[in-house]
């Protein structure tokens, strides 16, 4: 009798779980619109795994969305809220991701997000849109293995896999205050030991200069913290490797290591980091801050190093200080090779865009997304990544039908606190920027509205031309006279470039995820106690231990899988460039 | 017989019945109800996939929590500055009955109101701005540290937040600045029902102030003590996590994490649910141990039993 109540007991449970899951699985029963009413204004919950702002998008970017589409962005940014996949699972489990969702689609993410109904299949509604004949291989490869037009791919490009998918910058190196380092005669920089004495001779200098005590060779902060310390994995990138779960793999395939390895870059790193905050080099603000208060930093120009162009030189090197000499430059180590990702052929598989099961008016949205694709909608959202914006607002096209920057575009870009005039929606530009933070298609792209010119508006002749102020022309004459920083790192094989391939790390069992996320922890803390440890003994005490509670909850089991996954990249990478060489 | 056709005391019972039914549907759906949740700990559960889509796996969570010894560690330690923690609080429970003593006696009536209303508030302050008083406060760039070096007492901002010194000391301020006021008006209001004849009585045979707190306000506080002290006994491992989780950082987080804080991080940044959801049963399971245990102690000591 007793069993008989525990297993009916077990049964309702049972029911309520799985009606639970009922909400979910419901189609779409939501009428599309005609298409082109788009007379009742709709607000789109858009979860973004690659936001950087929370609420609604405003400004410019808002106004030409609205006027198009009548649409508002709601925009629900993970990378804000913290607390890693919290965000992620809770909306997942809840049955309503978003209206529109921009996704990372490792670990067999995306899979999972069709099985559980939580998006939906958008062939109808992308039925005669140009995206969908123009990257159609793209398409086509970021709904591989799926039944249907689930996800739209990220980063397409016309370029082949070996050609580096940056523009005139890297993604990462090292970047310095140029004009202290001037100032200080350009010492040579071998390697990162003596970058370190270079920057405290710099952090003196400057010190002295301004005659404040908070300039600091190196700013940390921990919001992007994953796999390990986000801070110390960048120098890793400016020697060819790049992070694939607890692997550093390079760029060629040539070496994969074990992050925690006595030898491994990272934890060279993280000894240059202790070393430097032993000199006081380091901003105590660090343990506390966020990328905001961060990035407020490098918009003084109060942190001398920065391992990405994108966080210094973008806030810093506006018209005004460049033109008075300051500003952040590409200072090349002797023995660098800095990572760069190839172009992907097929789009970037790993991120996607999809829409909800719950949105309201799919067919509207299916509009924008393939807006997106458009060389306005390109110009416009990835602005933030370094395209030219709106024509007629910050670009235009001259009598010889070349792009040149108007004189608002010159004080905008590339995301400046400059008022935009009323009838562009007004507020400040760097605000109104697209907050999704999605590259659909490769900057490095021809945009047909320019003529023959690429969405980069670094790499315009009219561009390059005004660029000349004489920090540029001062670190130019000092680089062989290169132009910009790629021309150099290219010419002095400074370059590490890994193909673009189609390849996303596969699901993995829950129990290696469990495992994962602790060591991840154990990991992360453990390398910023390192930092901030107060002697040698101590560090090496913190570093044991590190190691030793990694190990002991299962980090050998997480290497090996991502030891084959390096493998199997590496291997997708051969392929991708032997096509390439065909 | 009525028109039930029930006898007249059945109906009566039946009638109170009734009244207490409300409660029992709330108690069923706020503390049972939610006991179904116990189901994902038996499963491998992905979120964006229901659980009928998961495997089960028996209790091989169960398991994994005691597969090797780091992990046994982490728990053990995680443990420690549970009981650790809710020790302090249990010991330093005594505080807001001397304060409500202390604060009896003082005359000035609007000084006495201020006081009590300036220590009550805040406790209706959450913890995340709690924080965020403690961070502007405290951080390497906060006000303390600012005025420190501004006046050249230090050179290196102090890192209060920040260090793993102290934290469970650090804790028990920021939970008493919190609570003290709070945990006093109980006390507040059983002193304003004592006899005031025992004082009087007193003050005949010549008592001074003190003695009277000694002899009549202390020991007639005892029994509400008491009372506050069993159902600390009974939380014991609830402890919150709130306060513990806006204060967690990478250099305090192996004291300052507890059972309730660890749960969520397993589960929400870890993302397992599952394992998680075994954690936070074993937990129940601690705590109706603890609570038989204080109720057979309680049973020997005082020959009456709590629950």
């Amino acid at each position: 009798m007793k069993k008989r109540i525990v297993s009916l007991a077990m049964c309702a449970l049972m029911m309520t779980s799985v009606f639970a899951g009922c909400g979910s699985k419901s189609a779409s029963t939501a009428s599309a619109s005609a298409k082109g009413d788009y007379s009742k204004e709709i607000t789109l919950d858009v979860y973004d795994d690659f936001a950087n702002y929370n609420g609604e998008q405003s400004g410019w970017f808002a106004k030409v969305v609205k006027d198009k589409f009548n649409i508002k962005l709601n925009i629900i940014a993970p990378n804000v809220a913290g607390g890693g996949d919290t965000l992620f699972q809770t909306r997942t489990a809840a049955g309503d991701l978003g209206d529109l969702i921009l996704v990372g689609t490792s670990n067999g993410r995306l899979d999972d997000l069709v099985d559980a109904g939580l998006v939906i299949d958008m062939t109808d509604y992308m039925q005669g849109q140009d995206v969908v004949t123009q990257y159609k291989d793209a398409i086509d490869a970021a709904n591989e293995g799926l039944d249907g037009m689930y996800a739209m791919p990220y980063s397409c490009s016309s370029d082949s896999a070996t050609t580096p998918s940056e523009g005139t910058e890297p993604t990462f190196g090292p970047y310095v205050r140029w004009d202290y380092y001037a100032e200080l005669g350009y010492p040579e920089v071998t390697d990162l030991n003596s970058l370190l004495d270079v920057l405290e001779d710099m952090q003196k200098l400057a010190r002295e200069e301004e005659g404040t005590d908070d300039i600091y060779a190196f700013s940390f902060f921990k919001d992007w913290d994953g796999n390990m310390m986000n801070n110390a994995k960048q120098p890793c990138c400016m020697y060819g490797y790049d992070e694939l779960g607890f692997v550093l793999s390079k760029y060629d395939g040539s070496e994969d290591i074990s992050i925690l390895d006595e030898d491994s870059p990272y934890m060279d790193v993280v000894k240059l980091y202790y070393e430097a905050n032993q000199r006081g080099l380091v901003d105590p603000d660090s343990t506390t801050q966020n990328y905001d208060i961060m990035s407020s930093k490098y918009a003084e120009g109060k942190i001398l190093f920065c391992p990405w162009p994108w966080a210094s030189k973008s806030y810093f090197n506006t018209q005004e200080n460049t033109a008075a000499g300051k500003g952040y430059e590409m200072l090349p180590i002797d023995d660098m090779k800095i990572f760069s990702y190839g172009a992907y052929p097929q789009g970037d598989t790993s991120r996607a865009i999809c829409i909800g099961s719950q949105a309201e008016d799919p067919q509207r949205i299916a509009d924008f997304i393939a807006w997106l694709y458009t060389p306005e909608g390109i110009e416009c959202n990835e602005q933030g990544n370094g395209a030219q914006g709106p024509q007629g607002l910050t670009w235009d096209v001259d009598e010889n039908g070349k792009p040149y920057l108007t004189e608002f575009g010159k004080k905008a870009l590339p995301s400046n606190d400059v008022t935009v005039p009323d009838e562009w929606g007004g507020g400040s530009w760097k605000d109104g920027v697209s907050a999704l933070n999605f590259q659909c298609v490769n900057l490095q792209d021809i945009d047909p509205n320019t003529g023959s010119d690429k969405y980069n508006y670094t790499t315009w002749e009219s561009y390059l031309a005004d660029a000349s102020t004489p920090l540029e022309e001062d670190w130019s004459a000092h680089m062989d006279g290169a132009k910009t920083t790629m021309e150099y790192l290219e010419s002095h094989d400074m370059l590490g470039v890994a193909p673009g391939t189609t390849y996303s790390t596969p699901t993995e069992d829950s129990n290696i995820s469990t495992i994962r996320g602790q060591v991840k922890t154990t990991i992360v803390d453990g390398t910023w106690k390192m930092i901030f440890a107060s002697n040698d003994k101590e560090y090496e005490n913190l570093k044991k231990e590190m190691i030793d509670t990694a190990k002991g909850l299962g980090y050998d089991d997480c290497l090996k899988i991502d030891m084959q996954n390096a493998k199997d990249q590496t291997a997708a990478r051969q392929a991708a460039k032997e096509l390439d060489a065909e | 017989m009525n028109k039930l056709g029930m006898s007249a005391k059945k109906a009566t019972g039946f009638k109170y019945f009734l009244w207490i039914l409300p409660f029992m549907i709330l108690v069923f759906l706020f503390s049972y109800f939610p006991l179904h949740g116990w189901i994902y700990s038996f499963y491998d559960y992905k979120p964006p996939r229901s659980l009928s889509d998961c495997d089960f796996v028996g209790l091989y969570w169960f398991k994994m929590l005691f597969s090797n010894k780091t992990q046994v560690a982490q728990l053990i330690q995680v443990m420690k500055n549970t009981f650790a923690m809710s020790l302090l609080g249990i010991m330093t429970s005594i505080f807001p009955l001397f304060f409500a003593v202390f604060l009896n006696e003082i005359k000035n009536k609007k000084f006495k109101t201020f006081v009590q209303t300036f220590t009550t508030l805040p406790n209706f302050i959450s913890w995340v701005l709690v924080f965020s008083v403690a961070f502007a406060l405290f951080s390497s760039n906060g006000m303390v540290n600012n005025f420190l070096m501004d006046n050249n007492f230090i050179t290196e901002p102090i890192k209060f937040l920040d260090s793993d010194t102290h934290t469970y000391l650090k804790m028990l301020f920021w939970s008493m600045w919190k609570g003290l006021g709070w945990g006093s008006i109980i006390y507040l209001s059983s002193i304003a029902s004592i006899d005031q004849e025992l004082y009087e009585a007193a003050s005949i045979d010549g008592a001074g102030r003190f003695q009277k707190m000694k002899y009549i306000t202390i020991p007639e506080l005892m029994p509400t003590f008491f009372v506050m002290l069993m159902m600390s006994v009974s939380n014991f491992l609830n402890n919150g996590m709130d306060q513990y989780y806006v204060f967690q950082n990478s250099f305090n987080k192996e004291h300052i994490q507890v059972l309730d804080l660890y749960v969520y991080n397993i589960g929400m940044t870890g993302s397992s649910y599952s394992l998680a959801t075994a954690i936070s049963m074993l937990k129940s399971i601690i705590s109706v141990a603890l609570l038989t245990v204080c109720n057979l102690v309680s049973k020997a000591v005082r020959g009456e039993t709590i629950v």
